[in-house]
């Protein structure tokens, strides 16, 4: 077992510990400090929820995604093609992204995350996982103004994101996950989805993962296993049924077991923990699993994602034996 | 022919004097007492202003609530309210989150109702935020269903409804605007409104917004209230098209301003937006206001937009010969 998150971490503390971030962005906003000053605040809190990460036991980290505006403009900005827009509703959670609009042919000019990785590796002293917003998911919530159809549009992702996971690779990359929540809203694009998923991972020699989240596999199970990668992540809170689908075939790929609320404050008892882990490797062995949070922990104040964290690690402990 | 009646949909921009004031306020720098009476000047202000604008049906414009969720969760028992959390970018809000059974024990809106009726001879709508909103926005870490938390929220809201009409209420407005996240819980919705507008005499009102209406539309007519208000100039009053399919049994909130935008529209805009509108509906049916909230705009922004939604109104009224 392997303990890890999703992929975002919250941005800022609350009173007394001070919003370094959210006042960095403001002043940068209104003109009083250079980019170059606002970078170094990120790199600062960067390390900030790094040090979090650790101090809870997580064993496998994000970066904690402090530089994204949202998981579909920071790929968007750096792509070629793109153009952002106005706000609109992220899944049905009630955070907000600015949506991306295809206007021309997809092109991958520039590394959007590899910076950051190269970061977060320097100053963690447990391994760093890259993850990127797949490119079904990207193509789903963008609105698309230049391709005929929408397999175009998210195979020509595929190859600008292959591009970027090649180029993290190169950059000491050795666990690179695809996050794919909105394949659980089109389950019948789910060949396309592997068809891009091919494109991601063909010239890759890193551990792979494909994550889902806020729904369960339905009607996507067992085909899920054929995606290429090596790790599956299922969200386990918002859908529970998955602990009954994925029994229904023998589950071939490490899982990645969402247990954890990040959406919601009321914090699991480490025995509710425990109870399900117990439960889950009744189906998938322990060796095989990574126990994280359903998904990205910025939906909960910044204390009440570390206590989470704690909790699930004191769970997976106490699996292990260890207390 | 009587009809086309101008309202708002509630909140005003908060001027500068009032928003330092409430900074000062949650520092302990000034007393209750202190805010009180600027908000109150405040809600002096945005009363006359709709007054000089000729405005039907008039609101407080909100000066004394912050967010419309954690508002009423201050002011009930059984919530308390969180860190914050990102909505996008760097807009962070506090949400409430339920922590025992929710109850009403005291009027929440009604003495402000008073103070404000008082100022005017025009009718002033009162302005709650419903339970499936409420409970949307908020963290539950007591109740084991989402439906058990919106049902406790129905009844106390009820009781605000029940006390506003006592306080003289004519017109009473129920906040959903997260009603079309879920479709599928769209009954649930229906049944608690059922709850809230129970017995009511006065005009009932909800307010929807966030798009996305075509997904629970002709059913959302099942809503039990007399007027829904929707945001119509965001999609171009687009949506009369599913009214020319699907009779619309109700009268309409008609959104002729996009609350979103800087730039204030044209009167020829408005004038368009409220003729297409008498294509499907009797003007009688018709109330015509801005999208949404204007909180987010800057009060000469939201003077002009109203000005302009306030003479376009005037001129059709006068080419139609309408009272
Ligand atoms: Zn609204």
């Amino acid at each position: 077992m392997i303990t890890t998150v999703v992929g975002n971490y919250p941005k800022i503390p609350n009173y007394p510990r001070e919003a370094k971030l959210r006042k960095a962005i403001a002043d940068f906003e209104k003109g009083k400090i250079t980019k170059e000053i606002l970078s170094r605040i990120e790199d600062d809190v960067t390390i900030e929820v790094i040090n979090e990460q650790v101090n809870a036991g997580v064993e496998l980290i994000t970066d904690g995604q402090i530089r994204w505006e949202d998981a579909q403009t920071y790929f968007a900005k750096k792509i070629k093609g793109f153009s952002i827009n106005g706000l609109i509703r992220y899944f049905d959670t009630n955070t907000y992204y600015r949506q991306p609009v295809v206007e021309n042919k997809m092109e991958w000019l520039t590394p959007i995350c590899v910076n950051d990785f190269r970061f977060a590796v320097k100053h963690s002293p447990v391994p760093v996982k890259a993850v990127i917003t797949g490119p079904y998911t990207l193509a789903r919530l963008s609105k698309n103004n230049h391709y005929s159809s929408i397999n175009d549009l998210v195979l020509d992702l595929a190859d600008v994101l292959a591009k970027e996971a090649n180029a993290l690779e190169k950059a000491g990359a050795t666990f690179i996950q695809i996050d794919e929540p909105a394949i659980l809203k089109y389950k019948d694009d789910f060949s396309l989805l592997n068809e891009a998923v091919k494109v991601i991972t063909r010239n890759l020699n890193v551990k792979t993962a494909l994550y889902t989240y806020f729904g369960d596999i339905d009607d996507l199970y067992p085909d899920i296993l054929e995606l290429p990668v090596d790790v599956i992540g299922l969200d386990f809170v918002m859908g529970k049924n998955n602990f009954d689908i994925i029994k229904t075939t023998s589950f071939t790929k490490e899982l990645g077991f969402g247990i954890v609320d990040a959406r919601n404050t009321k914090i699991e008892k480490i025995d509710e923990i425990v109870n399900n882990i117990k439960r889950i490797s009744n189906i998938v062995p322990e060796r095989k699993l990574y126990v994280n949070p359903n998904c990205g922990l910025e939906f909960l104040p910044r204390e009440n994602a570390y206590n989470k964290l704690v909790n699930m690690v004191k769970a997976v402990n106490k699996v292990r034996g260890i207390i | 022919m009587k009809g086309l009646l101008t309202t708002t949909v509630g909140s005003f921009p908060k001027p500068e004097y009032l928003k330092k004031a409430r900074a000062k306020f949650s520092r302990k720098e000034i007393t209750m007492q202190e805010l009180e009476s600027l908000e109150r000047k405040a809600t002096e202000d945005v009363i006359r202003l709709q007054e000089t604008l000729g405005l039907d049906i008039l609101v407080d414009g909100e000066m004394y609530r912050g967010d419309m969720a954690t508002f009423f969760a201050r002011n009930m028992e059984g919530f308390k309210i969180s860190g914050l959390v990102r909505s996008y970018g760097n807009r962070y809000y506090k949400k409430p989150v339920a922590v025992r059974k929710i109850k009403r024990t005291k009027p929440i809106t009604t003495e402000m109702f008073k103070f404000t009726q008082k100022l005017t001879s025009k009718p002033v709508k009162g302005i709650l935020t419903g339970p499936y909103t409420m409970t949307d926005w908020s963290f539950n870490e007591y109740y084991s269903s989402r439906k058990d938390m919106i049902i406790d929220l129905a009844y106390a809201i009820h009781d605000e409804a029940v006390d506003l009409e006592s306080a003289g209420a004519r017109y009473i407005q129920i906040d959903e605007p997260a009603i079309s996240t879920r479709p599928e819980e769209l009954d649930l919705a229906i049944d608690a409104m059922k709850i809230v507008t129970d017995g009511i005499n006065a005009k009932t009102i909800t307010h929807i917004c966030y798009g996305d209406f075509e997904k629970i539309y002709p059913k959302m007519l099942e809503l039990p209230v007399d007027q829904i208000d929707l945001e119509m100039a965001n999609s171009n009053f687009d949506f009369l098209n599913l009214f020319k399919k699907y009779k619309f049994t109700k009268e309409i909130g008609f959104g002729v301003i996009d609350v979103h935008t800087h730039k204030t529209e044209t009167k020829e805009y408005v004038k368009n937006g409220i003729r297409k509108a008498l294509e499907v509906f009797s003007p009688d049916k018709v109330f015509v206001d801005p999208d949404c909230g204007l909180k987010t705009r800057t009060e000469k922004e939201a003077y002009q937009k109203l000005k302009v939604m306030a003479e376009a109104t005037m001129d059709v009224k006068k080419e139609l010969n309408i009272e």
